[in-house]
């Protein structure tokens, strides 16, 4: 016999279509006062001092105004990393385990400059006691990678192997699953160019654009992972993200206090 | 290799290697690092999964005939992984979680729990004969676990929790569940062989308890083909059959009748018995 317990789902699997007819709630957003602050990797950590202390008096001056949470992001070592381990032919789950410990780093060096601001390392397990940090006016510090690991999907055949999930997407995730009032990536370009602008001295900045605008761009290369514009599509709680760069002073300011200061792509 | 390039004032300092300074959303770098080669870990394991809904749920009568089969083959020189599915107390958490509002992330990370308790009540009835939870954390440990003999369990659920990926636009309840953590598991270790036991003969045009006119696939068919058919109900998540079309070890998954004794003996045999999926 089957122990069954009184459900609309009971005889089905769940992946079945009907399922679909269920028609749920909204669901809630659980902070809808916080702003995701993702700290890119390449484009701010690896430039060290000049380009990290200044964003930090910054992200200091902003925290009381603004609750949010810094996620970080890998670098040149995730990359130098990457190099050995397709040299090994290790399988994509293994390098997205690999890529996870270079952001960890650095929000472990971030969280050192700031903990006499009352900043916090985050581990995944801890974002339940995010409203005991916020409370306590914590400046909460995590990596951007998700927690995939050896679970990372697999980019289609002809693709590479590179995590298609790195610290974009999982800073994305985050805030989705909180319903973030904003998501902000700092970086060190001032938005999405039509082409790499540190390669191609024509690439033009786009300032605004719909996640369908891009794709129809279809641009070989993006300053944010691709995958993110598949997931602000589908997203139910975050409908934009906002690019901006981190060296020049006071953008991160003014994108917390909603000015619209590098590109923002909209999911519609 | 290994020298450290530039670095002066603001600029960034890289470590020299291929992928240097280079974007990794680049498509072209991207496609750089494909490999028709990729590295198997434990190629001598077979991970079964026992079906939450399907076998699970049905309590003793199901289990044990199956823990003795799985006894039976262990001890016989088999390397086994076992993976629980969620059932219907997934189902239920579903249904109460989606009225309350919960996103589609906090859904994932409680549905969790209820493989957890599939995990150790197998486990358990596992334990005299090698039976041990197998934690994710601990997962490169897993040779030694083989090497002695133990028959490592797993909860089927990958660990996405509150990152779980939203799902297609109209849908509400996650798109990766435990057919798709243990197939996953399976591809990143380069597993032998993927066999679902579920509460069916193989794959039908529809659901074989409720359609009595739902017909029998071939024993062997293709993603493509089966995709193609779009059929109303599959005994498979469609996001393990995402995973078949993108896998790069393990290239085929087999849905066995775990209800009929010998079944799994079978096909861990290497008898295509059931359903074979292939990429």
């Amino acid at each position: 016999m089957r122990h069954g317990l009184p459900s609309p789902y009971e005889h089905s699997t769940l992946s079945e279509r009907d399922i679909r007819t269920l028609v749920p709630t909204e669901p809630i957003r659980i902070r809808p006062d916080i702003n995701l602050v993702k700290i890119g990797g390449q484009s701010i950590l690896d430039r060290g001092r000049p380009a990290v202390y200044p964003l930090i008096d910054e992200i200091v001056a902003c925290k009381d105004e603004h609750k949010m949470i810094l996620t970080v992001g890998g670098g040149t070592r995730a990359r130098h990393c990457y190099s050995i381990a397709l040299e090994l032919e290790l399988p994509t789950g293994v390098l997205a385990a690999l890529g996870a410990s270079t952001p960890r780093q650095n929000a472990w060096m971030l969280q050192m400059l700031m903990a006499k601001h009352d900043a916090i390392f985050m581990v995944y397990e801890d974002i339940e006691k995010l409203p005991l940090y916020l409370r306590m006016g914590c400046l909460p510090i995590m990596t951007g990678m998700p927690p995939f690991d050896w679970w990372e999907k697999l980019p289609a055949r002809g693709k590479g192997r590179i995590p298609p999930h790195r610290t974009d997407a999982g800073t994305f995730l985050t805030a989705e699953f909180l319903g973030a009032r904003s998501l902000i990536f700092v970086k060190d370009e001032d938005g999405l160019y039509t082409a790499d602008p540190k390669k191609d001295k024509d690439a033009r900045l786009i300032p605004a654009a719909t996640v369908n605008e891009v794709l129809d761009m279809d641009l070989g290369d993006l300053i944010i992972e691709r995958i993110v514009l598949e997931y602000l599509k589908r997203a139910r709680n975050v409908k934009q993200v906002q690019i901006v760069n981190g060296l020049k002073p006071g953008n991160l300011t003014r994108a917390l206090a909603g000015e619209h200061v590098g590109t923002i792509i909209r999911a519609d | 290799m290994s020298r450290l390039v530039g670095g002066e004032g603001l600029s960034r300092t890289h470590v020299e290697n291929p992928l240097m300074r280079e974007s990794l959303v680049d498509r072209d770098v991207l496609a750089s690092t494909e490999s028709e080669r990729v590295f198997a870990m434990a190629p001598n394991v077979a991970v079964v999964s026992l079906g939450g809904r399907s076998i699970i749920d049905r309590g003793a009568s199901a289990l044990v005939p199956l823990r003795d089969e799985i006894v039976e083959n262990h001890r016989k020189g088999q390397q086994i992984i076992v993976g629980v599915g969620t059932g219907v107390r997934g189902r239920h958490t579903l249904t109460i979680g989606l009225d309350l509002g919960i996103p589609v992330g906090g859904l994932a990370a409680v549905l969790g729990a209820v493989d957890e308790q599939n995990l150790r009540m197998v486990m358990s009835i596992l334990a005299p004969y090698g039976g041990m939870h197998l934690i994710r954390e601990f997962l490169g440990q897993l040779p030694m676990y083989l090497g002695s003999g133990m028959i490592p369990v797993s909860i089927g659920q990958p660990p996405y929790r509150f990152w779980e990926p939203p799902p297609e636009v109209g849908q509400h309840v996650p798109f990766n569940g435990p057919d798709v953590g243990l197939y996953h598991l399976a591809e990143t270790i380069g597993a032998r062989k993927m066999i679902f036991l579920k509460d069916v003969d193989g794959i039908y045009t529809d659901n074989p308890f409720r359609n009595p006119d739902a017909k029998r696939l071939p024993d062997r068919i293709s993603v493509k083909e089966l995709l193609a058919m779009d059929l109303p109900d599959l005994p498979i998540e469609p996001a393990a059959l995402q995973l078949l079309q993108n896998a790069r070890l393990v290239k085929e998954l087999q849905i066995v009748n775990g209800l009929e004794p010998g079944n799994l003996t079978a096909a861990l045999a290497g008898k295509e018995i059931g359903t074979i999926i292939h990429q």
